[in-house]
């Protein structure tokens, strides 16, 4: 099984390294691992467990229904569905869901 | 309040021996009942940084004990990521004529995680989960994000989806026996595309639904792009209750923009109800008429300009209920941030009886005083004694949506609130003693949400 290093970056400056295999979800090898990210419905509908990809690849292995075309290309991903095809930087915490949608009127 | 002739079908339904879990009548809840002691509120962290699961607090609004307005347990889920928001009993007034079901077990369905929790609150003040039904278990009827909790008159439990297993449209409503087993779906499939809130009038074999959007559409948060491409609701449903099929279909059209809380006015005898249209900021009063439903805009909330908006700012009625007397209506507007009160006695043309500030964007940040906790957030959920006389409210509405509208709720956490209400005179004055800080919950501020008395409430209670 290929296995790979994933760099999770708070806001706040806190890191973390895990190894995440292919065929597992960023979130699962965080729950493994006691990294207490936030997450919601678990199949990629709600957006909650959201987080930004800096560097790397990473694959849905059902279609993001909560993430727009435009959120994508900006580098959303949805880390309850999201496995890793090679090693990567993720941005991570409740503030990326926050950040994905502009706050209408303001 | 009565407009429509007895039938044959309610003479005969008299609760002269009632032994069930209810009251016989609105009146005789409001005579009969104790003041509330206890509430049961939704207490969240889903959506934040908080490695804890969200909660069911038992708050103590009894003025006489020592530990008035504080959370004196938190009942936790097993699993994080649920977002608690509605729940209900598995048993109210309307089937106050069988004798061995007790108003007793708590259903409370994780929105987001579509998982259903059933929490026995024998021991009121320590409640305990007794069962928990997986969301699998919901995926196999197609079905997602329950949302409203209503007990029906057999001891049966229906539950408003608000997705399919997908989290995409249709819903539907799922249907659970008195074991707490799913029983399976109670309408055909397709009937509705979107759904929310439900009342029912079992005497005149009516439902009402409503609409939110898909929960793929709002989950994630609110996009203006979302309303402009027709993706938020503006109909009611009504539906024959005994078939579980929709008899018409009303378009509210503009000014009826994402209808939520269904309320019928408590009588059963009663063919009223109100519905408030969140974005575009109106109530509708909903009637039957010459054999049809209709729906008509009686009180409108006009947007504000605030200094820091581009735009003006929409009241966002959120949620509505309506006194046991059927005498008063009383809803939120969560981002202006005023509470309001509005004489029903004339269900067609409500009159504004009185208000009360606090928090939102042009309320008081301090309502309960100069030194207390800054309020974040605007009036949201409501609830109000049996007898009229204490309205009670929280802040939060949902968390990817506070997060866009009062994004300090996450850092401060939520609070409940309480006014006292005076009946005879039509008039609100907030209590500055009573407020329930959720931002100093154990593992970090906590928002807060539905409220629920264990003796049954305004907006739980059915009569057959």
């Amino acid at each position: 099984m290929t296995t790979h290093d994933i760099v999770l970056e708070w806001q706040d400056g806190q890191t973390e390294h895990i190894s995440v295999d292919e065929d597992e979800t960023v979130l699962e090898a965080t729950r493994a691992n006691d990294l207490g990210l936030p997450f919601g419905c678990l199949t990629g509908a709600c957006a909650t467990c959201a987080g930004r990809l800096t560097v790397g690849d990473l694959t849905h292995q059902r279609p993001p229904r909560a993430l727009k075309d435009y959120q994508q290309q900006q580098g959303y991903a949805l880390l309850c569905i999201a496995e890793p095809r090679s090693d990567c930087h993720i941005e991570v915490g409740a503030r990326i869901q926050a950040e994905m949608i502009v706050t209408p009127w303001k | 309040m009565s407009d429509i002739e007895p039938t044959a079908d309610t003479e005969v339904h008299h609760h002269a021996q009632t032994e069930g879990p209810g009251y016989a009548t609105p009146q005789a809840a409001i005579e009969e009942s104790d003041p509330e002691r206890l509430a049961y509120v939704m207490g969240l962290y889903v959506g934040t940084d908080v490695d804890a699961p969200d909660f069911l607090s038992v708050v103590d609004v009894d003025p006489e004990s020592e530990t008035y307005t504080e959370v004196i347990d938190r009942v936790e889920m097993p699993n994080r990521g649920d977002e608690l928001h509605h729940f209900g009993w598995n048993a109210c007034s309307s089937s106050c004529h069988i004798d061995e079901l007790e108003r007793r077990h708590l259903i409370i369905p994780g929105q987001r995680s579509s998982r259903i929790h059933v929490v026995d609150t024998k021991n009121r003040r320590d409640p305990q989960i007794e069962t928990v039904i997986e969301p699998e278990e919901l995926f196999e009827y197609d079905l997602s994000a329950p949302h409203t909790v209503h007990c029906i008159p057999d001891g049966e439990i229906l539950i408003s989806m608000l997705g399919d297993a997908n989290g995409e449209l249709p819903g539907g409503f799922l249907e659970l026996n008195d074991d707490f087993e799913i029983e399976g779906r109670w309408d055909p499939p397709g009937e509705i595309e979107m759904n929310y809130d439900f009342w029912y009038q079992p005497r005149h074999n009516v439902m009402v639904s409503s609409e939110w959007a898909a929960p793929t559409t709002y989950y994630p948060g609110f996009d203006l792009e979302d309303v402009e491409n027709g993706m938020y609701g503006q109909r009611l449903h009504v539906w024959d209750w005994a078939e579980g099929n929709v008899e018409q279909t009303i378009d509210l059209g503009e000014d009826g923009l994402i209808p939520l809380e269904v309320r019928f006015l408590h009588s059963p005898e009663a063919t009223h109800g109100y519905v408030g249209a969140a974005l575009s900021s109106n109530i509708f009063h909903f009637f039957e008429a010459d054999g049809e439903w209709h729906a008509e805009n009686v009180i409108d909330v006009e947007s504000r300009e605030h200094e820091d908006w581009e735009m003006d700012v929409p009241g966002l009625v959120t949620d509505l209920l309506i006194s046991m007397d059927d005498r008063y209506l009383f809803f939120g507007n969560w981002l202006h941030g005023d509470v309001r009160m509005y004489d029903i006695s004339d269900p067609a043309n409500p009159r504004l009886a009185d208000r009360i500030w606090a928090g939102g964007y042009f309320g008081d940040s301090h309502p309960t005083g100069a030194d207390d906790r800054e309020v974040v957030g605007g009036p949201q959920m409501l609830q109000l004694s049996l007898d009229g006389e204490r309205l009670y409210w929280t802040t939060s509405l949902f968390s990817s949506w506070d997060n866009q509208f009062y994004p300090k709720e996450a850092e401060k956490g939520s609070v409940m609130l309480k006014a006292d209400v005076n009946p005879r005179n039509g008039t609100m004055e907030l209590d500055e003693d009573f407020l329930v800080d959720f931002g100093d919950s154990p593992h970090g501020p906590a928002r807060a949400h539905e409220i629920r008395w264990p003796d049954g409430d305004c907006t739980s209670d059915v009569w057959q």
